[in-house]
């Protein structure tokens, strides 16, 4: 890496029919970093990461302007394919989304899409279910029906889904909103150590979860960017009033 | 402060005893939780008489050569007829299957809202329309229009439009019902429709629209009307596809006419005892189905 950064978006625009749902957003994510985007319901924490790997273009009527540029390749190119920026830029949503398949097959799910071999997909697998914290609890039966899994583990392994494909950037959508305390402490400890590796970039509306795992802190409130910096200055040393309001909790 | 009646707001009083509008009220809903059981079993009636009176009628005289005798000359044989009914139900549950999952995965996937929107409300009009009407509309297109005469391929092609909308329907509720976290994480993957498609929604829907074949399969079996206009009855067993068949549907109606004493009544029923054991055969499939398929996707619709 020559310090540019993975991810750069610029002046990014999304509108709906009616109205502006984020508002010239500009940042960006360098290599193994965690940025957290936080920001009260409604603001557009969602709607932005799935702007970044063109997941919004699954709801129709949603308008996309601006840049975002991958490795220094703006993803919205008319010439560029979503699916394959989706292969690149990994997704893990809200609710566990396992498939109804198996523990193995469920990880091997975007190899199969492109077809690695079968030994490629072994070591991937492995490798992935290691670096998403699930090995130890699922090594010795990976046939058996990920539907059996807990919620925890279930949104471990869809963590080891997305990483299976060796992606540089994983999306996290409020990952842990579905899952009880100690469930959400062990998805927490997986994303601290893949943020040694990875551009993580973590949705959470809660500010707690933003300041144990975070490294920068991006504030968003009505489709604009408010603030951003490290999550001590942010946390603790906000510039705007409006960020101050909400980390203390007088709304959202 | 005024007295609070028993069991309303602010009565403190717990006993079942006591206030005539709380007994009432007991009474009511013991009498509602007695009377409803037994108007399902009103409602059952009629089908367990229509059980009785068609194994009545049918058992006496059946036999296995009923069942399996093909030669020409024994007039009281089904075989040939059941034969054909399984000939036409084979080719129409082919082509109903093919233009429904084809026409329900398009509707559920792959055509904007607006037209989709349509598309349901002509499967919903196919659906309510009269089963002569079909017969007249495969009579003149298949029958005159193509040319194929009243034989098997015309009888069962019309067949197949009268099972088509309960199998366009099942296939699109099918891959519409999967949930719609599951299709994201999909398409967030990487996965392109296709792949979606067979390697997510299809394993997901499968369960669902195999109910739908056999429960179409239940519908198109019993089915006459379509059949008579399309389809001259033979009395060999086809070995073509435009040649003409029998069913056993048809030999209900031209049996149940026949004077007394000729055996003509007791076929009548021996096809319908037959019909009624498929029927209800298709039925415990789609059951046996839905159990085994609802153990393994346990967990996936929250």
């Amino acid at each position: 890496m020559n310090g540019a950064p993975v991810l750069s978006v610029k002046e990014l625009t999304v509108r709906s029919k009616d109205r502006t749902l984020l508002d010239r957003i500009s940042i960006d994510f360098d290599s193994a970093s965690l940025t957290a985007v936080i920001g009260p319901s409604g603001c557009g924490k969602t709607t932005f990461v799935r702007a970044l790997n063109r997941m919004s273009e699954i709801t129709p009527g949603l308008r996309v302007g601006g840049r975002v540029e991958y490795l220094g390749q703006n993803i919205y190119d008319p010439k560029v394919d979503p699916v394959l920026v989706r292969r690149r830029i990994g997704m893990v949503f809200q609710r566990p989304t396992v498939f109804p398949l198996s523990v193995f097959e469920n990880a091997a799910f975007g190899l199969r899409l492109v077809h690695a071999s079968e030994e490629e997909t072994d070591r991937a697998v492995t490798d992935a279910l290691q670096r998403a914290g699930l090995w130890e609890e699922v090594k010795g039966d990976l046939d058996r029906s990920a539907l059996s899994l807990s919620g925890g583990q279930q949104q471990r392994l869809c963590i080891a889904r997305a990483l299976a494909v060796q992606p540089k950037v994983l999306l996290l959508d409020e990952p842990c909103s579905a899952l009880d305390p100690g469930a959400t402490q062990r998805v927490e400890t997986t994303i601290e150590r893949l943020k040694k590796e990875i551009v993580l970039i973590l949705v959470t509306h809660n500010v707690g979860q933003a300041a144990r795992v975070s490294d920068r802190v991006a504030f968003l409130h009505s489709g604009r960017l408010i603030e951003v910096g490290t999550t001590a200055d942010i946390l603790e040393r906000p510039r705007e009033a409006l960020t101050e309001q909400f980390i203390t909790g007088r709304f959202g | 402060m005024a007295v609070a009646s028993v069991g309303g707001l602010g009565s403190e009083n717990l006993l079942r005893e006591g206030g005539l509008a709380l007994q009432w009220r007991i009474g009511f809903d013991k009498w509602i939780g007695r009377l409803l059981p037994l108007l399902y079993v009103v409602a059952l009636l009629p089908i367990a008489d229509m059980i009785y009176w068609i194994a009545v009628h049918a058992l006496p005289t059946l036999t296995w050569a009923t069942l399996t005798d093909t030669s020409v000359t024994n007039t009281h044989s089904l075989a040939v007829p059941i034969v054909g009914t399984f000939y036409i139900m084979v080719v129409a549950t082919v082509v109903a299957v093919l233009l429904g999952l084809f026409g329900g995965i398009a509707t559920a996937e792959f055509l904007p809202e607006s037209v989709a929107g349509y598309a349901r409300t002509a499967a919903n009009l196919l659906a309510g329309t009269p089963s002569v009407v079909i017969g007249y509309f495969g009579y003149f297109a298949f029958v005159l229009y193509f040319g194929w005469g009243l034989n098997l391929i015309a009888g069962a092609v019309t067949l197949a439009f009268f099972m088509l909308p309960y199998l366009f329907r099942t296939v699109d509720l099918a891959y519409t019902s999967v949930p719609r976290a599951i299709r994201e994480a999909a398409y967030g993957q990487g996965a392109r429709p296709t792949q979606y498609l067979l390697r997510v929604a299809t394993p997901i829907a499968f369960p669902q629209v195999l109910n739908g074949v056999f429960l179409a399969m239940a519908i198109g079996v019993g089915e006459t009307a379509p059949l008579f206009l399309t389809l001259q009855q033979g009395i060999l067993i086809p070995t073509g596809l435009f040649q003409p068949a029998s069913f056993l549907t048809g030999q209900i109606w031209e049996n149940y006419t026949q004077p007394q004493g000729s055996g003509g009544l007791a076929l009548a029923f021996q096809a319908a005892f037959i019909l009624l054991i498929v029927v209800l055969g298709l039925n415990l499939v789609v059951r046996l189905i839905s159990g085994r398929f609802r153990k393994r996707l346990e967990g996936l619709f929250q």
